[in-house]
């Protein structure tokens, strides 16, 4: 009887729903698998099945200084993005829900505008502001321009956890005599704390693989990685694309992951 | 009073020695600051390589300038947003058909004569002609690149592309975003029909080579024919004999019979540009002939200036001499360009399918 009791029986709709997340999930994971496959393939051209394995493309892309510079520098305005972006879109985030602001709706759609817009047209835009202003293309220039792409992901990631925050918890801190700063440095940052920076992270990804409005923004010698590899790619399409991606993929994978070591970002999937 | 100011002689030789010392060290500064810094666009890739390794340095010397090379595209684009007092590059090199759009927007010059460029004296009439704004510094032929190992009939004729057994196995480009696909087009009206602008004619054959490998870049073709993938396709010499040698790859490279089309590599100066003597300049150092010879047996481009010597091996396959230079088809890209949006919508209606 115990044993006709724990038999479950077959479920269609659960293994129908199963079958479906293999199914994206292979979706998702095919592309890289691909990339893999040709950066660790010895032919320059995407070729299956692989005629061996060699790491030449990884030492090709490690080699080439163009590549090098760009990825350094990808990485240093990712980091600059990360930065800004946390602290512009979470500011904006509090005071669009704590202002009490007059067309907060309007405020909010117009700070989630840069998403709405054509990365390209953003970046077309900017590049005719900044040579119209004479300030030619600088390296802070292309970090604000990310920037202003990036503000959206923090804001709104940061705005869902201040619309399920118990603001009691801070009129507590206050009526046991915590000063405005100490309540929103001990009380309301770390609770939202998993939001601002689930944002930032958004935020580095986007800048890293920002390639529409570095298109414009980008000068020589100092060009994103992006930016390189699609040039690369017009005349040399060979393994060092693919390796390169892959070194994307595990550079962006290590950002993620230190953050949630640091941070704990599990916190956010509470939201 | 006045005695103890008044400047002496020994005080005043004092302090022209302290100026010119001072001058001296400022010196280099002030040259620094004098350098004057030449804006070009340029590719990327092998031709890149060189330009960055040999070539470019070879001006800044030269000169006693500096080179800023963008080879981040899109170039026209960039071109038409920035001040035209004050472009954003003052050589522009492009392809034939960018610079066509260039001039129509004023800017490019419309041409290049000896009088700025003295080498130009020596190119071969295409370089110049009136198919060219600006200057072709280089040309590479459009036509069939095909496997060796794959048991086909080498292509004599453009028609041999649409031979059935070549279904699934031919290779052409996005005619809109490609200026090869847009070459190729231009031939199939004269090869299909009354000449390069005969449209319907080129349309119609358009259509019988499906089904067809499209991609973007010369360098992804290149790459479906090594990796053979395509076996047949619409290609420039120099992206079929790059793979001699030592990267010996079975890739073989035809004329056909009708004619190649010329794939120029033009120079041209933007009017508004404030160093336009250096930009003149650095258009006659890519024409003489040491740094053509050098870009030349790099990247397998045909050199524009007719006094250029190859070595053998590149002098039997390129366009070196009056008679070769002569099967060269150049199209006129002011006429395509006017309709290009319209060849666009009705070539992506029929390679959709």
């Amino acid at each position: 009887m115990s044993v006709a009791l724990n038999k479950r029986p077959f479920d269609l709709g659960k293994a129908a729903y199963l079958g479906l997340n293999l199914l994206l999930l292979a979706f998702l994971l095919v592309p890289i698998a691909i990339i893999l496959v040709f950066a660790l393939n010895p032919t320059p051209y995407i070729s299956f099945p692989p005629v061996g394995i060699t790491l030449h493309w990884f030492d090709k892309f490690f080699e080439t200084g163009d590549f090098m510079r760009s990825l350094w520098l990808s990485l240093w305005i990712a980091a600059c993005v990360l930065v800004l972006s946390v602290v512009i879109g979470g500011a904006c985030a509090l005071a669009l829900a704590r202002g009490h602001l007059p067309g907060q709706a309007f405020l909010t759609a117009f700070f989630m505008s840069p998403l709405m817009l054509p990365a390209i047209l953003t970046g077309l835009a900017l590049f005719q502001s900044y040579l119209l202003a004479g300030i030619g293309r600088p390296v802070w220039g292309l970090i604000m321009a990310h920037t202003l792409i990036a503000v959206p992901y923090v804001l709104r990631t940061t705005l869902a956890v201040l619309h399920n925050f118990d603001r009691r918890i801070e009129e507590a801190a206050s009526v046991l005599g915590a000063s405005p700063a100490r309540v929103f440095f001990e009380v309301t940052l770390p609770l939202i704390q998993p939001g601002v920076f689930a944002g930032g992270v958004f935020a580095f990804i986007v800048s890293f693989d920002q390639f529409p409005v570095s298109l414009f923004l980008v000068v020589p010698k100092g060009e994103t990685l992006p930016v390189v590899l699609f040039n690369y790619m017009k005349f040399d399409l060979d393994g060092a694309i693919a390796a390169a991606s892959m070194v994307s993929i595990l550079l962006a994978l290590a950002v993620v992951l230190t953050l949630e070591k640091l941070i704990g970002l599990k916190a956010y999937v509470k939201l | 009073m006045i005695s103890r100011h008044r400047v002496s002689r020994r005080t005043m030789l004092r302090a022209g020695a302290g100026l010119a010392a001072a001058a001296s060290f400022a010196a280099p500064a002030i040259l620094h600051a004098e350098t004057k810094t030449l804006k070009i666009t340029t590719w990327g890739g092998k031709w890149g390589d060189i330009m960055k390794a040999t070539v470019l340095p070879g001006f800044e010397k030269e000169h006693g300038c500096t080179v800023s090379a963008d080879q981040a595209f899109p170039y026209v684009p960039k071109l038409q947003v920035s001040p035209r007092n004050d472009p954003l590059y003052d050589v522009l090199h492009t392809n034939s058909n960018e610079q066509w759009l260039a001039v129509v927007d004023g800017l490019v010059m419309d041409k290049i004569t000896a009088k700025e460029v003295p080498n130009v004296a020596d190119v071969y009439p295409y370089a110049v002609s009136d198919k060219i704004v600006g200057v072709s510094i280089f040309t590479s032929a459009i036509g069939l690149g095909y496997r060796t190992d794959k048991g086909i009939t080498p292509p004599k004729s453009w028609k041999d592309l649409a031979d059935p057994k070549l279904a699934g196995a031919r290779g052409g480009y996005l005619i809109p975003v490609n200026s090869l696909g847009q070459c190729h087009l231009m031939m199939l009206g004269k090869v299909y029909g009354k000449g390069l602008q005969d449209l319907d004619a080129a349309y119609k054959a358009l259509e019988q080579l499906k089904p067809i490998k499209l991609v973007d870049f010369t360098g992804q073709m290149e790459k479906m024919l090594l990796s053979a993938e395509v076996v047949e396709g619409v290609i420039h010499d120099s992206g079929v004999y790059r793979y001699e040698g030592a990267n010996r790859q079975p890739v073989d490279f035809c004329s056909p019979s009708e004619g190649v089309m010329a794939l120029e590599q033009v120079l041209n100066v933007t009017p508004g540009s404030k160093v336009k003597e250096l930009a003149f300049a650095y258009i006659d150092y890519m024409l003489r002939p040491d740094v053509q010879k050098l870009l030349a047996e790099g990247v397998w481009y045909s050199p524009a200036n007719k006094k250029v010597k190859l070595e053998e091996k590149y002098d039997a396959k390129l366009l070196t001499t009056p008679q070769k230079v002569a099967t060269l088809i150049q199209p006129d890209w002011k006429w395509y360009n006017a309709r290009k949006d319209d060849i666009d919508a009705r070539v992506t209606k029929i390679l959709k399918g």
